[in-house]
């Protein structure tokens, strides 16, 4: 039984999605396994670079080490980062939001949420660049500096690439690419988005606290 | 040290927010199934967590500066 | 404007299973770049035996310098790129594609009653990094090759030749390759076998491919990860393996072996499946312990993730680290040791049919046991403290890559040649092959236990011989080893003619020349493009010989070899 196209309630977000031919539940079930175990692979490879960081920080006596102009390093400013977290958490907030909004069928809701989301993660790009420029740090002069600036810029990468992506998902949806049970594409923007926004916590955890 | 506090402070407030909005949406969503829906309460979850880390950070808790 | 909501449509639908894609119909969209697994398994194996051949003859070239203690044949730079890239070759090129791309390709889907692998454009795309990522670390030779083995320990392989950023960036290639097969696998795998096909009646090889996929799509990530630190020191000046300025050459050998370590595990998982297909088809019996073996293929797979320091005991590591690490060492040979007795088990009471696959499959559980046996010593620190970097571990090495991987590759290929090019391969020339492999192989290698433990290091161009029984006693060893690695090269020409032949004039195949009871036995040699024009549903395991087949709903048109284009009928959705 067709579900009305108006109906934009929870039980109709689950009917909808139960409803959809056999052929695009397999399909979507598949792709979604994969893109899963996608996002689990780039852990491992965040995994590793965090462990030679935190490998390398327990090899020296002292942290943050001496750079190889003998200057000491100094930490982390924390406050800026603070923030520039928060502006990254948020847009992972407003991706949500963006999501739920698909579903409940609110296009104008979701422009609105999509473009906070992309606006809020080019905003958290800004900050990592201003960091960039303010942390007395080189990528070749110590430890510290080289792990910071692989971590981050591989972060960073993700972010960019991210954002690519989040603006291709805005393009197709108005496109009228989805429809209010054939999604997957925003699904796995929204998944790919809150990765890269969780891996962030670690490396604000490892950086900045630790 | 004053601008430091100042941003501390609206990191602080951003924390809040931010936290509060992604744990409340966790709290809505707890009893959703499918994959997706697993990943997506698992990650809310760390969000929500990175920003109680920020609120600690902000407090001096953790961080040394 | 609204957000359409689709309805669905009425009447019956295709479901992703069911459904027929349109057949290729250009020269280059059927053989060049194909979706079809089937034509991507077969490039793979194309390609895996080049690179075969390729890195094989730098090994003679190693043999040849050792059959002198002087050297001489090549200058000692040359030497150290020659073993380093036959190596880094005969693993990253030639063993792990063939035997998760080459036969993980073309043989799991068929078996799971699948018409392909879960994404087959990005099947396509792992294949094709592959023969780029070859040439670009056999190129590696114009450039200064790589010359610190194909473990690439810093110091050495920080102030190495280009040649080694080079190794890098073509490992780090066909690292992403392995790590797309894998994740390819594994949803294929979770999601695509047939109706009815529960884990528990999934063939064994399956299984294989299953916890060799985990391994794939986690590990060789770790792997990207050295490489891709080794390259931004090498080319950025980034410490992370530089003492002197805070880095660690220790932090490489624990990210390299954490991949490096399960990367053993995806070279003979896939041959332990091949091993549990062979068997009871030419015993006519069913596998032993099926659940046994399949669990303990996920076990090794699980348990190869916490060894990896076992190869860093002489690297300076805490001694109070190297328990643990012995003590996993050990548990792991339990699972590996199940899967030997099932097999043995399997065999007795048979009617054994000594085909060339079941002799290179007899051959593979004498000759790995050996390399296992090897195995269980080195894991033994106060042994691997004697035995590391001496000539006993490269006994050991190949005792379970060559006698393991290859025999199983070896065996593989005698088993599904018909299946895959339609003809039947020569049993005489097969047998021929099997056994001048067998003693060549074992005068090869069991020799070199002997030298090793007389003190002779690995890696090394020229040696010298100072043991006081005999004058020049390495001397002889190394030149009797030497000549038996031509006599096992040549008998690579035994297969390769034999294969050749066999395409050309060899009689044409059945659809189940050896009556063997998986799904991709019940369709013709070769096989039509869409595999089955309809999915079985499976009820049993596939092993109990002397039962009827346990599979429901297959079309007999499969078994011709004419088929018709199944777009002139389209396949009705419902039975």
């Amino acid at each position: 039984m067709a579900v009305s196209s108006l109906n934009s309630t929870h039980e109709a977000v689950h009917a909808r999605y139960q409803e959809v031919d056999s052929l695009y539940r397999e399909t979507r079930d598949i792709r979604l396994l994969g893109f899963v175990l996608f996002l689990v692979s780039d852990v491992v490879l965040f995994s590793m670079f965090i462990f030679a960081y935190l490998y390398l920080r327990n090899s020296v006596p002292n942290w943050p080490p001496i750079n190889k102009d003998g200057v000491q390093l100094p930490r982390f400013d924390l406050a800026f980062a603070c923030i520039n977290s928060c502006v990254l958490f948020g847009s992972g907030a407003t991706m949500h939001f963006a999501m739920e909004s698909w579903k409940h069928l609110k296009k104008a809701d979701f422009n609105l949420w999509m473009i906070a989301t992309i606006v809020l993660g080019v905003m958290f790009l800004g900050g990592q660049a201003y960091e960039y420029n303010h942390v007395p740090l080189t990528w070749a002069g110590s430890t510290m500096g080289g792990s910071f600036f692989t971590l981050t810029g591989m972060h960073g990468f993700h972010v960019f690439i991210g954002v690519i992506y989040l603006i291709t998902l805005f393009i197709q949806a108005n496109r009228g690419v989805y429809t209010g049970s054939k999604y997957f594409g925003l699904t796995a923007g929204t998944l790919y988005w809150h990765f890269v926004d969780v891996i962030w916590v670690a490396l604000f955890y490892l950086f900045y606290l630790l | 040290m004053a601008a430091a506090t100042f941003e501390k402070g609206i990191a602080f407030v951003l924390a809040i927010i931010v936290g509060g909005t992604t744990s409340f949406q966790l709290y809505k969503d707890w009893a959703s199934t499918g994959l997706d829906n697993q990943v997506t309460k698992l990650l809310l979850g760390l969000m929500a967590f990175g920003c109680i880390l920020v609120l600690l950070a902000c407090f001096g808790i953790l961080g040394a500066g | 404007m609204a957000i359409a909501v689709p309805h669905p449509p009425g009447g019956h639908i295709d479901t992703h299973s069911d459904h027929i894609h349109p057949a290729p119909r250009t020269f280059i969209g059927k053989y060049i770049f194909s979706l079809d697994a089937k034509v991507i398994g077969v490039q793979y194996m194309i390609a895996g035996l080049l690179f075969f051949c390729i890195s094989g003859l730098l090994a003679e070239v190693v043999r040849i310098q050792l059959m002198r203690p002087e050297g001489g044949f090549v200058s000692n730079d040359t030497y150290n790129g020659v073993y380093t890239l036959h190596a880094s070759g005969m693993i990253w090129m030639t063993i792990i594609p063939l035997v998760t791309g080459g036969f993980g390709n073309y043989v799991m889907p068929l078996m799971i009653g699948a018409r392909d692998v879960a994404f087959p454009w990005l099947n396509l795309v792992s294949f094709w990094i592959f023969p780029p990522a070859g040439l670009m670390l056999f190129g590696s030779f114009l450039i200064g090759a790589p010359d610190a083995g194909w473990t690439e320990y810093p110091p050495v392989s920080v102030q190495g030749p280009p040649g080694t950023s080079l190794w890098c960036a073509a490992i780090f290639l066909i690292g992403i390759s392995s790590t797309m097969t894998g994740l390819n696998f594994m949803v294929t795998i979770m999601k695509m076998r047939a109706p009815g096909m529960t884990f528990t009646r999934m063939p064994l090889f399956v299984w294989a491919q299953l916890a060799t996929a985990l391994l794939n799509m986690v590990a060789t990530v770790a792997l990207s990860a050295a490489l891709a630190a080794l390259f931004m020191e090498r080319q950025f000046g980034v410490p992370f393996y530089d003492p002197g300025r805070g880095g660690s050459p220790i932090l490489w050998q624990h990210m390299f072996w954490f991949y490096s370590h399960p990367a053993v595990y995806i070279m003979i998982l896939p041959a332990f499946g091949f091993i549990s297909e062979i068997l009871p088809t030419f015993a006519r019996k069913p596998i032993f312990g099926y659940k046994m073996i399949a669990f303990s293929s996920i076990a090794i797979a699980l348990l190869g993730f916490t060894v990896w320091a076992h190869h860093m005991f002489t690297s300076g590591m805490a001694p109070w680290m190297q328990l643990p690490f012995m003590i996993l060492t050990m548990i792991i040979a339990v699972p590996t040791g199940l899967k030997v007795f099932g097999w043995t088990a399997t065999l007795w009471g048979g009617k054994i049919e000594y085909h060339p696959a079941m002799l290179f499959a007899l051959g593979f559980i004498v000759v790995f046991t050996l390399g296992g046996v090897t195995g269980i010593f080195l894991s033994s620190v106060p042994v691997d403290l004697h035995w590391h970097g001496t000539y006993a571990v490269v006994a050991h090495i190949h005792y379970v890559l060559f006698g393991g991987s290859i025999f199983g590759v070896f065996a593989a290929v005698y088993y599904w040649w018909p299946k895959i090019t339609g003809r039947m391969m020569s049993n005489k020339l097969g047998v021929l092959h099997f056994w001048l492999t067998f003693v060549s192989f074992n005068a090869t290698f069991l020799p070199m236990h002997w030298l090793g433990l007389m003190g002779m290091p690995r890696r090394v161009a020229q040696y010298s011989d100072t043991t006081p029984l005999l004058i020049n006693q390495f001397t002889i060893v190394n030149q009797f080893i030497s000549i038996s690695s031509f006599v096992l090269a040549a008998s690579t020409l035994v297969l390769l003619y034999n294969m050749a032949h066999s395409l050309i004039a060899g009689k044409k195949a059945p659809p189940n020349p050896w009556n063997a009871r998986t799904l991709e036995w019940q369709i013709s040699s070769p096989p039509p493009y869409y595999n089955f024009k309809k999915i079985p549903a499976v009820l049993k395991n596939p092993y109990e010989f002397g039962e009827p087949l346990p599979y429901l709903g297959l079309d007999p048109s499969d078994k011709d070899d004419h088929h018709p284009s199944p777009t002139d009928h389209p396949t009705p959705a419902h039975a």
